[in-house]
């Protein structure tokens, strides 16, 4: 138990941990910013793939990373608002749109990638650049502490900033409001005078902007190159996770810590010579399990109620 | 504040693209600080006039005057702009917002990016102290019992400086002393100045809150009237129309054997018109028994126990002496019901499927039909061709989808499906409801022609002059109990059936 405490406790362990949460993070929250509106963005995956696409492309032409962060960032809510254009100005169906956002999105980046590099796998040719670590002075230096909260990548620091942002968004702004009442009731909404399309279309839009973020942590920090498909399920594990944190902002960020310390888990223990295969899967059985388990909890709680 | 009508309806009228004429030459006024009733049966044309005061729709004849000036309708914000608040028959509240939210959605107060909540709670318990209306603004809105969800809409209609107040079948969903205490509310609304208008089928809550009355009836203002100058009979009478005689069905026999037997059945619902009490009827075959009421009354309740789509939670029936009390869908057809639902698209038929496949439906099973695993195509389309011949659907062929008919076309392929064989019990709801003169008067023949080979038939409709002509037997519903069983004779008229339909006389 004290070795379990003493690793988790270890900076090496929790800057991995944070590593692999910052995606989720972010793409779990644009999730959930979607789903409270009532239009569950399913395209959250193709979203982050495009953003670190994006990402790479710009920062290599410009050779800053800040102006590709920011590319991602765009290019991430223009593809929520073209969704929100489908679903609410063609009345195409949310899901379909979101699957068919998600496999033009493989596509169009290993086009883009291959116009760009003439290679279909990776972007190792393009000089791209890379988001830098925050050192936070003074905090850097306390002991123990210090090398566990400093240090990190700039949009982890983003990702977690924005739990509490999300989270009073939602409940103390006019338009946290208006996605809650439309996702609740649009019917209801409408008699109040709050449009179901408008606020669904900021809401998509938003959510995009964090996909992009999300997509371009993953070219722009996690690693420093694009590779084909390098989201690899992230946008699908993202949207467990909101599913997990139950609709809330906090608990969608207890989702992704709990994915992260999963994934950190399974990169530990190939490194200790059990099967990779094996190992690769814990990712994807704990949110399966634990969306069991939540299930069953709930139609266990519905029953003793009724 | 200015003298003279608040409101003024001049000659509105209201057609719709489809050609449906809901409203002509309306001409009424409305009283600063009164409280205005409007009467009239369901389609009288009460929702159409409601939905052009608030704004919802611009009528396409004639012209509504507020405070004397023109008013432009169905511009976004009318209500807003007029101080006209409405509270829906179904409430436009979030569930899972708290009663402050839903007071303040659409005009938050705001305190730079955030909604100043403080000023947004004290804003609900001011507005909830001013008019008497006591709710808690912290409690989320689906933990409310319903009257008290009925407060959380009416403090949110008059939220933004209303001066009219409209309420739309506000007592379908109270209970008895819940409507009291809204009464004295509204009483209290009026002498502060407010002024309400009050859409209700029940007379006795006419009589009792307003003091003016405009009755309606298909789509024309049958007349505007105080209330101390006219008597009950009047208004009914102002209701129903005039009296006019239909041609009766004769019965061949009085003495054929009871087919179906509901002894003290009632029904657990939120919704009235799924809660039926404590009824008793019983219908012999050739014997056409109709229900009359107002839309809600327990009608939908009375159908879907008896075509097993909800049981009884006490009482007994029985078809043919068989216990049916927890029969299912399919049980029921098997003991031989037909059944016209009241919605043809949506219960009757399957709207994007063919005509054939419509026709054959609940067939299975049937071996001229069938090979094996597979249908007989073209003896399915030799059927169905000869059901369209029988019936006279006007149809291009048996290929077509059942939705590109005309309402009176598929009913008459339903009719044809239902009435094939003989059903031991037909339940006709709204038969005819929306049908062309034609297709309704054969509708009516094979109706007739069912119970005399020996079919128990329960009519249901909204339309009294189709019951008069074919039921022998009339029961009156009210609040889901039978308040009336009258045969149906000469005398019997629309005028007669009124006092009961309103709730204001009870006979059995």
């Amino acid at each position: 138990m004290i070795e379990f405490f003493q690793a988790i406790a270890d900076p090496a362990v929790v800057a991995t941990v944070l590593r692999v949460m910052t995606p989720l993070l972010l793409a779990a929250l644009g999730v959930l910013i979607s789903d409270r509106a009532g239009v569950l963005n399913i395209g959250m995956e193709g979203i982050m793939l495009s953003g670190a696409l994006i990402g790479v492309l710009v920062s290599a032409a410009t050779a800053n990373p800040f102006l590709g962060l920011f590319a991602a960032l765009i290019g991430g809510g223009m593809l929520g608002a073209l969704m929100a254009l489908f679903i609410n100005g063609l009345g195409t169906q949310f899901i379909i749109t979101g699957i068919a956002l998600n496999m033009a999105a493989l596509a169009a980046t290993t086009l883009g990638l291959f116009l760009a590099t003439g290679d279909k796998g990776m972007s190792g040719a393009l000089q791209s650049g890379v988001l830098p670590n925050i050192d936070i002075p003074l905090l850097g230096g306390i002991p123990v502490l210090g090398p566990l909260l400093s240090g990190h990548h700039m949009l982890t620091y983003v990702a977690i900033l924005a739990v509490p942002t999300v989270a009073i968004m939602l409940a103390r702004t006019p338009f946290g409001l208006h996605i809650r009442a439309v996702g609740s009731d649009p019917k209801a909404a409408a008699a109040a005078g709050v449009s179901r399309n408008r606020v669904q279309f900021h809401a998509l839009t938003l959510s995009g902007v964090f996909g992009g973020a999300a997509g371009a942590y993953l070219s722009m920090g996690y690693v420093s190159w694009f590779a084909q498909n390098m989201t690899a399920g992230r946008g699908f594990i993202a949207l467990a996770a909101e599913v997990m944190g139950m609709g809330t902002a906090w608990g969608t960020f207890a989702a992704a810590a709990v994915l992260g310390i999963a994934e950190t888990v399974a990169i530990t223990m190939q490194t200790k010579g059990l099967p990779n295969e094996l190992m690769q899967m814990i990712p994807y059985i704990v949110p399966a399990v634990m969306l069991t388990v939540y299930a069953a909890r709930r139609q266990a709680k519905a029953r003793s109620n009724s | 504040m200015a003298e003279g009508p608040i409101v003024s309806f001049r000659q509105v009228g209201k057609t719709y693209p489809n050609g449906t004429v809901a409203l002509t030459d309306a001409s009424f006024d409305i009283r600063r600080g009164s409280i205005h009733a409007i009467c009239g049966e369901n389609g009288a044309g009460k929702s159409t006039l409601m939905k052009i005061l608030f704004g919802l729709e611009s009528p396409s004849a004639g012209q509504v005057f507020i405070d004397g000036a023109a008013a432009d309708t169905a511009t976004p914000d009318f209500a807003g702009k007029h101080g006209i608040g409405m509270v829906h028959q179904h409430f436009s509240l979030v569930p899972i917002l708290t009663v402050t939210e839903n007071i303040i959605l659409g005009h938050e107060p705001r305190s730079s990016i955030f909604i100043d909540r403080t000023k947004a709670r004290r804003q609900v318990v001011e507005l909830s102290e001013r008019f008497d209306l006591a709710v808690d603004p912290d409690a989320r809105t689906d933990t409310l019992s319903v009257a008290a969800q009925q407060k959380v809409e009416i403090l949110k209609a008059l939220s933004r400086d209303t001066r009219l107040l409209i309420l739309d079948e506000p007592t379908a969903v109270l209970s008895p002393p819940e409507i009291e205490e809204l009464f004295n509310r509204l009483r209290d609304l009026r002498a502060a100045g407010m002024t309400i208008l009050f859409i209700s089928h029940k007379l006795h809550e006419v009589r009792a809150l307003a003091e003016t009355v405009t009755v309606l009836r298909a789509g024309k203002v049958v007349g505007t009237t105080p209330l101390a100058e006219v008597d009950d009979a009047e208004i009914t009478r102002m209701v129903m129309g005039r009296d006019v005689d239909v041609p009766r069905r004769q019965r061949q026999t009085t003495s054929a054997p009871v087919v179906l037997e509901l002894a003290k059945v009632s029904t657990r619902s939120h919704d009235p018109a799924d809660r039926i009490e404590d009824i008793s009827l019983s219908i012999r075959a050739d014997e056409i028994v109709g229900i009359a009421g107002v839309d809600g009354s327990g009608q939908r309740g009375l159908v879907s126990v008896l075509s097993g789509l909800m049981h009884p939670a006490s009482g007994s029936i029985r078809l043919s002496g068989a216990d049916m009390s927890r029969a299912a869908a399919p049980a029921w057809r098997k003991a031989g019901l037909a059944y016209l639902p009241a919605d043809r698209y949506a219960q009757g038929g399957t709207a994007s499927l063919s005509l054939a496949d419509n026709a054959i439906a609940g067939t299975d099973g049937d071996k001229a039909l069938q090979w094996g695993p597979f249908l007989r195509r073209g003896a399915i389309r030799q059927r169905v061709q000869q059901m369209i011949a029988d019936y006279a659907v006007r149809a291009g062929g048996t290929g077509e989808r059942l939705d590109s008919l005309s309402g009176g076309n598929a009913q008459k392929l339903i009719a044809a499906r239902e009435l094939a064989g003989s059903p031991k019990l037909l339940i006709a709801d709204q038969p005819t409801r929306g049908v062309d003169v034609a297709a309704a008067a054969l509708l009516h023949g094979r109706i007739d022609q069912a119970a005399r080979n020996g079919a128990a038939v329960l009519l249901i409709t909204a339309d009294l002059d189709e019951l008069l002509r074919l039921a022998d037997r009339v029961l009156v519903l009210f609040n889901g109990r039978i308040v009336a069983d009258l045969a149906n004779h000469a005398g019997l008229t629309p005028a007669a059936l009124g006092p009961y339909m309103l709730g204001l006389e009870k006979a059995s």
